[in-house]
């Protein structure tokens, strides 16, 4: 390179030619030529030395020594295939996980999201701080818009529902994400048309419609003419005025077709949706903190909406402001940066495992280091040559890891893509960057250890060459290894333990054969009468389907996403109310308690005799029996709707008492098997009051649950059927089986149990690796030391005993620093577990027996290979 | 690495400082071009062998030279119908040599004056 050789090759050449010319003078003056040479060498001084100065004048030396540390570190590494392939394996393994999880945190939880100045945008609600999006209130519509007058830190404040209903198109009605929102939302957010026009000021009151690319290209078949088509909302005809940019959604995290329109009020504050609030996002002017908007949101708060003596101003909490990015993705922040934690862990493991592999690999190489730092090297010198050789080896990992990530995240983001932001993974060149710096601190930091061992024994006697030198250092690594192992192995145990015990939860309803359909009015401003009689004969009807054992109708059922409860201040007769005394309420049809399966505590269920009875009769659940009934009789008791001071019978549900007829068990409710049983009122809908203002419930979704011994698809098809025929007005959001619902619903707590026993499978091997590789060098080094012990007398179990004594002192010292550490990961992962303690037991002592049994396992090899050993060659080799 | 670590020997004879065998170096070249053991050669000879050159030492000075532009080199035959690499100096070089040899003349008379005495009692 650059021509050093044939520039070195020149000097020489010169230096010869002035050795010869001297030569020749000597002998032209009477030496003999022998002298003559030798007296004209001695004139010249050292030729090397000279070389090499004269080298350093032209600079560049580093360059060239990197160079013959690259083509030496690459010659040696050839040169021991087993011991650079399992370094290899090793490291791309540690950093092929770290750069996938690194991409993935970059891309979910770090990266601006993909609106114009995303960072000032911010979300405002009233509630708990640590609430997410779910838990928090949104703010009503008169709040919102005197704080957009109000405020001065803002450049935009608006508000926005997201819903999904039936919104009908050329392709006929399908459920579909729809976002209405204040007609400032795009200038706000600071989105322009894609084509068209997008919605703005002065288009409250007018029937149109946005869309998003996607409900472009998926309901109008990308049709040109688009703009000026008709979309159906709620049987209200809309015109499409524009399409947004392609790849833009809001809010985040979906990635299908939505439909966008503005909210037009009535004089009541409600929208058409009947909805009284909406969720605020924001745009924070230039140079104002969160902190500042923050405090000028909240005074204006403070003092706005409705002040009018009747209702009296509600209480309000403080207000909550997030980033907008946080409010997508805050929930996924502390499960990534768990897995961020757990892969960080995997490639100490890794980093500690390729350091015993170069500490071993060091241990052969010391004669030769003695050689080259006899031949003048510094330890400075041969400190470069071992460093260049481990970042030759890590920037080589990082490379192939990098490869790896890049097909890990192309794995991820195609089966959880419905994360939100998941859509968006992707190894960015600042990821790339990142992990790059990486190999190369792994590579100094797996190089310094394997460093000191050489200088300690490179700079010694020199003649020590037969002695065994043992250092405990790669001992201690691999007791680090198993104890990090031990933690991962653990927390995988406890997300199994869990999964296990979630698996029996008792659900209440028995799941088996049973197929859940949801279905929602097209038109939600239909004559909720109407609706409620679809919806009875569609019940008749899918009870009358041959083969179909009972047939369900629930505002709640386990397992779906649209379910539905109210939850109601409640009042016992007989028991002094307590402020903040409530339960949830949940229509059910009358076959409720046959068709569900559930168990019937006390009392009876619903009889057909109940449906137009004036008296309204209820069932209650055992939460509900502990909490407010504990220690009566529950049947025959009364409850009815608590009404605050200041309310009138229109503000609850309605004010006739209910009297209890049954008790049941408790029921899963929602879609978390680990949540807790809330106190439940299961209520005839048939027996509802028209005027309650919880009638508004037909409109909106219904569900069903069949139970059928027949094939799942010949059912679907006459479901279908059935509801085309009886109700033609409803679409169908879903069906599916509830078994289904059921896996489906643990598949997060399943993708974390994957990944963690994935990471600790990995970390198992690499340990096994490690264990492995420090007693295969002491076997190696030693092997003159158990020749002479042989030669005395031990014998080749004796010998074994000792290799695995040593493996087992090993994974000792790992395994009380990994419960230590396991506990602390327990701790830190509770909230994820159900049914089990954070330090299990069972799950320590099967961690303990299968890292006992690896590490046996590793230990094997060397250890046979010891017993192997034939004192009499060893000696005769001294 | 090795060679540095007396400036003077029992002969009597004057090891060089490193700038001032670039000095010399650059005189030598003055007279026409030379190759690396005619330079040698010729300094020896001129300072009446009181200074002698390392002549291994010569080669990273004319490297460090041609580094500075000062002198240039070019092949060519030698007396003894070789091939050898010939030196000269290029017209930086004379400029350079003309004011260090100035500037060397006033710095070596002014240390004469004060050493005279000292000398002449040690001799």
């Amino acid at each position: 390179m650059f021509g050093w050789t044939s520039r070195r090759e020149k000097l020489l050449e010169e230096f010869e030619n002035h050795l010869e010319i001297e030569t020749q003078e000597n002998i032209d003056a009477g030496m003999p030529p022998e002298e003559a040479r030798h007296a004209a060498m001695r004139k010249f001084g050292n030729m090397l030395v000279a070389a090499e100065t004269s080298r350093r004048v032209w600079g560049g030396v580093w360059l060239e020594r990197l160079q013959q540390d690259l083509r030496y570190a690459l010659r040696s590494l050839i040169r021991y295939p087993a011991y650079s392939v399992t370094l290899i394996v090793t490291l791309v393994l540690g950093l092929g996980c770290v750069i996938a999880m690194l991409a993935i945190v970059e891309s979910v939880l770090m990266r601006p999201v993909a609106l114009p100045h995303s960072s000032r945008l911010v979300q405002i609600y009233e509630g708990e701080p640590q609430g997410t999006y779910a838990s928090s209130r949104a703010i009503s519509y008169r709040e919102l818009e005197d704080m957009r007058r109000g405020t001065q830190s803002f450049t935009g404040l608006s508000g926005f529902n997201t819903m999904v209903i039936p919104v009908g198109a050329a392709d006929g009605a399908r459920v579909t994400e729809l976002v209405e929102a204040t007609p400032d939302l795009f200038a706000t957010l600071g989105i322009q048309p894609g084509h068209g026009r997008l919605f703005g000021p002065g288009d409250e009151k007018k029937s149109l419609i946005v869309i998003n690319d996607e409900f472009w290209r998926e309901r109008l078949h990308a049709d040109p003419r688009a703009i000026g088509s008709t979309v159906k909302v709620s049987g209200k005809a809309r015109t499409v005025i524009g399409i947004l940019p392609a790849g833009l959604h809001f809010p985040q995290g979906t990635g299908g077709p939505a439909a966008y329109l503005p909210i037009s009020l009535s004089p009541a504050g409600e929208d058409e949706f009947t909805y009284e609030s909406a969720s605020i996002i924001a745009r924070l002017k230039p140079g104002i903190s969160m902190h500042q908007a923050l405090a000028d949101a909240q005074t204006v708060f403070a003092h706005a909406g409705p002040t009018d003596a009747i209702s009296g101003a509600r209480p309000k909490t403080a207000l909550v402001m997030v980033s907008y990015r946080d409010s997508i993705t805050g929930d996924m922040r502390r499960p990534l940066l768990a897995i961020l934690g757990g892969v960080i862990v995997l490639l100490l493991i890794a980093c500690a495992n390729a350091a015993n592999l170069q500490i071993g690999r060091a241990a052969g190489r010391v004669s030769e280091m003695r050689v080259r730092s006899a031949l003048g090297a510094g330890f400075s010198r041969l400190l470069q040559q071992l460093a260049v050789e481990s970042l030759l080896v890590s920037l080589f990992c990082a490379a192939l890891g990098g490869a790896l990530a890049f097909a890990a995240v192309a794995v991820v983001r195609h089966a959880y893509g419905s994360f939100p932001r998941f859509d968006e993974i992707a190894v960015r060149p600042a990821v790339l960057a990142a992990a790059a710096l990486l190999a190369i601190l792994v590579g100094v930091a797996s190089s310094l250890a394997p460093a000191l061992s050489i200088r300690r024994q490179a700079t010694g006697a020199f003649n020590t060459r037969s002695v065994t030198c043992s250092s405990p250092l790669p001992g201690i690594l691999v007791a680090l290894q198993v104890a990090l192992t031990c933690v991962l192995l653990v927390a995988a145990g406890l997300f199994i333990r869990t999964l296990r015990s979630l698996e029996n939860v008792r659900l209440g309803f028995d799941p088996h054969n049973v197929t859940t359909l949801v279905l929602m009015a097209e038109n939600q401003r239909q004559d909720t009468e109407l609706s409620r009689q679809i919806e009875t004969r569609l019940l008749h009807r899918l009870e009358a389907l041959p083969g179909v054992q009972s047939v369900a109708m629930q505002t709640e059922v386990p397992f779906s996403s649209y379910n539905m409860s109210l939850n109601g201040t409640t009042e016992v007769v007989g028991r002094a109310y307590h402020d903040g005394d409530s339960a949830f309420y949940s229509l059910v049809s009358t076959g409720f308690v046959r068709a569900s399966g559930i168990h019937l505590l006390k009392g009876r269920g619903f009889l057909p005799g109940d449906e137009d009875s004036a008296n309204v009769v209820v069932l209650v659940n055992q939460a509900f029996v502990e909490k407010y009934l504990h220690g009566r009789d529950p049947v025959e008791a009364n409850l009815r709707f608590h009404r605050d001071r200041g309310e009138t019978d229109a503000d609850i549900p309605f004010a006739h008492p209910m009297t209890v007829i049954g008790v049941v068990e408790n029921e899963m409710q929602g879609r978390d098997l680990a949540a807790a049983h809330e106190p439940m009122v299961y209520l005839n809908y048939l027996q509802l009051p028209k005027e309650s203002m919880l009638s508004l419930v037909f409109n909106m979704t219904a569900q069903y649950a069949v139970r059928s011994t027949l094939a799942p698809a010949a059912l679907a098809a006459e479901m279908r059927a059935a509801v085309r025929q009886e109700a033609p007005g409803m679409v169908e959001m879903s069906l599916g089986s509830m078994e289904n619902g059921i896996s489906e619903s643990l598949g997060q707590r399943r993708l974390a149990l994957r990944l963690v026993a994935g990471f600790g499978m990995v970390a198992l091997i690499l340990s096994a690796v490690g264990i492995y590789g420090v007693l295969a060098w002491s076997v190696a080094l030693r092997r003159r030391e158990i020749g002479v012990r042989m030669a005395l007398g031990s014998s080749r179990a004796g010998v074994a005993r000792l290799i695995l004594r040593r493996a087992g002192t090993m994974v000792f010292f790992g395994l009380i620093p990994g419960i230590a550490g396991a506990w602390a990961a327990g701790h830190a992962i509770r909230s994820y577990l159900y049914g089990v303690r954070t330090l299990d037991p069972i799950t320590l002592l099967a961690v303990g027996l299968l890292l006992l049994l690896v590490s046996v396992a590793a230990a094997a090899l060397p250890a046979l290979r010891a017993a192997h050993v034939d004192p009499v060659e060893t000696l005769r080799a001294e | 690495m090795s060679t540095r670590e007396a400036n003077q020997n029992a002969d009597g004879q004057i090891e060089l400082l490193q700038g001032t065998l670039d000095l010399l170096i650059l005189q030598t070249l003055a007279f026409g071009r030379a190759h690396g053991h005619a330079i040698a050669r010729s300094i020896e000879r001129r300072s009446d062998e009181v200074l002698q050159v390392g002549h291994g030492s010569l080669y990273p000075a004319l490297q460090r030279l041609l580094k500075s532009g000062l002198i240039l080199a070019e092949d060519g035959i030698s007396e003894n119908n070789r091939k050898a690499r010939f030196y000269r100096l290029t017209a930086k070089g004379r400029r350079k040599l003309s004011a260090e040899a100035s500037r060397w003349e006033r710095f070596s008379n002014a240390i004469a004056r004060i050493l005279v005495p000292v000398a002449e009692e040690n001799s």
